[in-house]
C-alpha cells in the first residue's frame, strides 16, 4: 500500500469537503469561547458566539481521509493526475472570494 | 498570555514568509548566477525548504487556532460594532485560505520530495505559488488587523 499516491486526492477532497462544511455548517464540533465549552456537531450558541471553524476542519479532515482511502484501489494501477492536488484547492480559494463577497460590498 | 502567543504566532509567520518566498522565487524565477543580492535570493536550493515550510505552517496555524477564540470574543466583536466589514471579511478569507493551505501540505510534501520527480514540475510550481499567496495574504491581513485592534485586544 502506497498512501502517498492518494495525496492529490486528499488535497482536492479536503478543499471540497471544507467548503461544503463551511457553507452548510456541517461542523464536527462547536466551541463556545465565552464559557470555554465544546459540543458535538453544530450547536446553537449557548452563551456568546459559537465557533464552528474547528468543527469544519474536523469534518474536512475525516472526509478527505475517507475519500483518500476509497481512492486507494485506483491508485495501485495508475498514477492520478497531479493537477487535482492544486487546481481544486485553487478553485475553492476563488470560490471563497465569491462566497464571502458580501463583506466587501456593504 | 494571549499577547505572548500572538507575538510568537507573528514571528513564526515571518519565518514562514521568508522560507516560502525564497522557495517560490527559486522555483518560478531560478537564478543562473548567484552574483547579486536578488540573484542570491533566488539561488537557494528550493527543495531544502520543504520540511521547514511544513513545520512552520503547522506551528503558525496551531498558534493561530489557539488565539482565535480571543479574537472572536474581543477583536471581531469590535469590528462588528465599528462596522468594519472589510476588516472582518479579510479575516474570514484568511482563516479559510489557511485551512486550504493546511490541507495541501501532504501534497506539497509529495511534490517536493527528493529526488525531485519531473512529472511533478508543474504541480511543484503551482503548489508553491498557492502557499506563497496563502502565507502572504494571511500575514498582511493579520498585520493590518493587528494594527487596528489585535495587540492587547483582551
Amino acid at each position: 500500500m502506497n498512501a502517498e499516491r492518494t495525496f492529490p486526492v486528499f488535497a482536492a477532497a479536503f478543499a471540497i469537503v471544507y467548503v461544503i462544511a463551511e457553507q452548510w455548517n456541517f461542523a464536527l464540533m462547536t466551541y463556545h469561547p465565552r464559557i470555554n465549552a465544546w459540543g458535538l456537531w453544530a450547536e446553537a450558541p449557548r452563551s456568546g458566539p459559537a465557533m464552528y471553524w474547528y468543527g469544519w476542519i474536523g469534518t474536512a479532515l475525516i472526509g478527505a481521509v475517507l475519500v483518500s482511502l476509497a481512492s486507494l484501489p485506483f491508485t495501485k494501477s495508475r498514477r492520478l493526475p497531479a493537477w487535482i492536488g492544486w487546481a481544486v484547492p485553487l478553485a475553492v480559494i476563488v470560490a471563497f472570494v465569491y462566497l464571502l463577497r458580501a463583506f466587501f460590498f456593504r | 498570555m494571549f499577547t505572548v502567543l500572538l507575538i510568537v504566532h507573528g514571528l513564526c509567520a515571518v519565518a514562514l514568509l521568508g522560507a516560502v518566498t525564497h522557495q517560490a522565487f527559486a522555483v518560478w524565477w531560478p537564478a543562473r548566477k548567484g552574483a547579486g543580492l536578488v540573484s542570491s535570493f533566488r539561488a537557494v536550493q528550493a527543495a531544502k525548504f520543504r520540511n521547514g515550510i511544513i513545520a512552520l505552517f503547522v506551528i503558525t496555524f496551531v498558534l493561530g487556532a489557539i488565539i482565535y477564540p480571543a479574537y472572536r470574543l474581543t477583536v471581531r466583536t469590535y469590528f462588528e460594532t465599528a462596522r468594519l466589514w472589510n476588516a472582518n471579511g479579510s479575516f474570514e478569507l484568511k482563516e479559510q485560505f489557511a485551512v486550504l493551505g493546511l490541507g495541501m501540505l501532504p501534497f506539497y510534501w509529495l511534490v517536493w520530495r527528493q529526488p525531485l520527480d519531473e512529472a511533478f514540475a508543474g504541480a511543484r510550481r503551482a503548489t508553491t505559488a498557492i502557499l506563497f499567496f496563502v502565507v502572504w495574504f494571511g500575514f498582511l491581513v493579520g498585520h493590518v488587523l493587528n494594527n487596528i485592534r489585535g495587540l492587547f485586544g483582551q
